[in-house]
């Protein structure tokens, strides 16, 4: 089991406590291409923020690969950020001021991989990628797909055990959201890579091989999507 | 992970600072113009300090003065309003009485005495002096030698001439010395050139002067040994208030002056005004630096106010790194190593533009008509090393509360507010 969640609880304590996730039981397995899909308010994004280490939870477990993920410093989850976890975010977050393989490199900078090499590995991505003409363009030369596969390589660089994608086709067109989420599916598919989708959109999670119902701070339905026919448009209806 | 100092992170802040060129500039000007401004002025005051003191050179900074006048008080059976002159018999007295006494002589001025040779002429003053003038002020001899003591106790004719009376006389610039020059009714023989400018002098400025043996002069205008004006040197070591005091005591006593009569007798003392240059010149300095640091503390203020808007602009960007992999430990020296880059590089420029601004300052000063001798408004060395040590310190301070801000930006931040 690469992820693990035994009865995680999540509050956050403003003027008023918000009990945001009630006690999450979830088993991922490496490999798995699989949505987290529930309306805004569900406690998605705090799932997604906990199972990324950007957040931490008030009691239960969370562990990537058997490593338990509690109580860590600052440093140590930047650490474990950097080399477990591949972040696809809705808004692309590129560095303006940096090109396109210039922000594919920078998690490798954290490293404290030398430049060559780094240049040498992001440019790899790059072109697995098919950005090799755009690799020396700043983010705002390029459409909202290649920043995307800019943010996509970026997330791959690092070789990491999860790729976390936060609502990677909030901000596309269709057209470009379905070429994102073939992208994904063929990473997948084709390297085994783990990914987890978290979405309100039922198209893009229809992608996904295993759906995970989120509603009120709880684990609802868990849908098998292997044929992908979860959507009742059909499998090869539009995403939207 | 361990702070790494190798040639990325560098590039990592060149990159930052020169993609984000308007930001760079902004941040940086403050520290530029503070730089600037401290170094013009500290320079300035050096240009000034130096163009001050050359008015003094070759002037014993132990001199005292004495001149007469007219008294101003009843005094000895003497009505006020009466002229009085030293003589002879004064420096004698002055010398035998009073042991702080070095060298104590006289001076006769003759405003607007003709000076000829060939064709050229010049209307200068002519000076009596003895050989032993050059010790309360000393000649800066472009050609030949000065009065000695022979050329006074033999009465011989001879002269040194100013700058501007040589060059009145002998547009050629050649060496005058041996020739013969008409002074007044009678002819000398230059023996040499004085080449100091006007600046600060007694009885008129040395380059517009013939200086003869006092003996002659004496004899040319008929005083019969009386004078106006007394120099005189302390010894080493004496208090010169107290020399200053004996000698007044003295003078008044033989001249029959009442002893608090400052009108009869005027008293210069070249120590005070030295002193009172220098003191001058150190108030300047401390002001100038007080400015200077304030105006420099009002940039590195700045750089900070700057950086922590900066850095709260680029709040997404720091989340970005901290969910990508920054540890705050490298936000917090990434931020700082900014703050220093920005603050020593706009200092660099303000090095360079000052320095740059004082030298062709001290060119063009130089080259005035007026200014015979270069002029430098130049910094020293170790002013430069300090501010510039000081630039790297400021930067840091700067750079501290905007990196803390920075450090405390956590990675969730970099997904909010879109």
């Amino acid at each position: 089991m690469l992820i693990e969640l035994k009865d995680v609880n999540k509050t956050y304590f403003g003027a008023q406590p918000l009990h945001v996730l009630k006690g999450i039981n979830l088993g991922i397995e490496r490999g798995e291409f699989v949505s987290i899909m529930g309306a805004s308010g569900s406690g998605k994004s705090t799932l997604l923020n906990i199972l990324g280490i950007l957040d931490n939870y008030d009691s239960g477990e969370y562990r990537i690969n058997g490593k338990l993920i509690w109580d860590l410093t600052e440093s140590k989850a930047a650490e474990y950020r950097n080399k477990m976890i591949g972040f696809i975010f809705q808004s692309y977050n590129l560095i303006s001021f940096k090109t396109a393989v210039e922000n594919v490199e920078l998690p490798l900078f954290y490293q404290g991989i030398s430049r060559h090499k780094r240049h040498e590995m992001a440019m790899e991505y790059i072109e697995r990628l098919g950005l090799k003409d755009w690799a020396g363009h700043y983010p705002n030369e390029m459409s909202g797909g290649q920043k995307q596969r800019v943010a996509i390589a970026r997330a791959l660089v690092t070789k990491p055990d999860i790729i976390l994608a936060d609502e990677p086709t909030g901000a596309l067109d269709s057209k470009t959201s379905v070429e994102i989420m073939d992208l994904l599916k063929e990473l997948n598919e084709r390297e085994k890579l783990t990914i987890i989708v978290v979405t309100h959109e039922s198209g893009v999670a229809n992608y996904t091989n295993r759906i995970i119902h989120i509603k009120d701070g709880v684990i609802g339905q868990i849908e098998e999507n292997k044929a992908h026919n979860s959507v009742r448009f059909g499998s090869d209806g539009p995403l939207k | 992970m361990a702070m790494r100092f190798d040639i990325d992170r560098y590039k990592e802040i060149v990159d930052t600072l020169s993609r984000n060129r308007s930001r760079t500039l902004l941040t940086g000007f403050g520290i530029f113009w503070g730089i600037f401004m401290l170094l013009i002025m500290l320079g300035g005051g050096n240009g000034l300090k130096a163009i001050l003191n050359e008015n003094f050179e070759g002037f014993a900074s132990n001199a005292i003065l004495v001149g007469s006048g007219r008294t101003s008080k009843p005094y000895g059976g003497f009505k006020r309003d009466r002229f009085w002159y030293m003589d002879k018999t004064d420096i004698e007295a002055i010398k035998a009485l009073i042991p702080e006494a070095d060298i104590v002589t006289m001076m006769d001025a003759d405003w607007g005495g003709d000076i000829a040779y060939g064709e050229n002429s010049y209307t200068g003053i002519i000076k009596g002096m003895t050989y032993e003038y050059q010790e309360v002020e000393s000649p800066k001899l472009i050609f030949g030698r000065w009065l000695n003591e022979v050329d006074c106790t033999q009465e011989r004719k001879v002269c040194v001439i100013g700058k501007r009376v040589w060059s009145n006389l002998f547009p050629d610039g050649e060496d005058p010395t041996g020739m013969f020059i008409k002074v007044k009714n009678s002819y000398y023989q230059v023996i040499g050139v004085d080449g100091r400018n006007g600046g600060i002098n007694i009885n008129g400025s040395p380059d517009q002067s013939v200086v003869i043996p006092y003996q002659l002069m004496d004899k040319m205008n008929n005083r019969g040994g009386r004078f106006d004006i007394m120099c005189m040197t302390a010894k080493e070591g004496a208090d010169s208030d107290e020399f200053q005091d004996k000698v007044r005591a003295l003078l008044s006593r033989r001249h029959s002056i009442a002893p608090d009569d400052k009108n009869a007798m005027m008293m210069l003392d070249t120590e005070k005004i030295f002193k009172i240059v220098d003191n001058l010149f150190k108030g300047v300095n401390i002001l100038v630096i007080l400015v200077g640091l304030g105006t420099l503390l009002a940039g590195a203020i700045g750089v900070s106010n700057i950086m922590m808007v900066t850095v709260k602009e680029r709040t997404t960007e720091i989340g970005i790194r901290r969910a990508i992999g920054a540890t705050p430990k490298m936000i917090l020296s990434q931020i700082i190593t900014e703050s220093v880059g920005l603050t020593v590089l706009a200092g660099i420029f303000g090095i360079l533009l000052s320095v740059l601004i004082l030298w062709a300052a001290g060119n063009i000063v130089s080259n005035l008509p007026d200014v015979s001798f270069p002029v430098s408004f130049q910094i020293g060395f170790w002013i430069g090393i300090a501010v510039f040590s000081l630039l790297a310190v400021l930067g840091v301070l700067a750079g501290l509360a905007p990196a803390l801000r920075a450090m405390n930006i956590k990675p969730v931040d970099a997904m909010r507010d879109e």
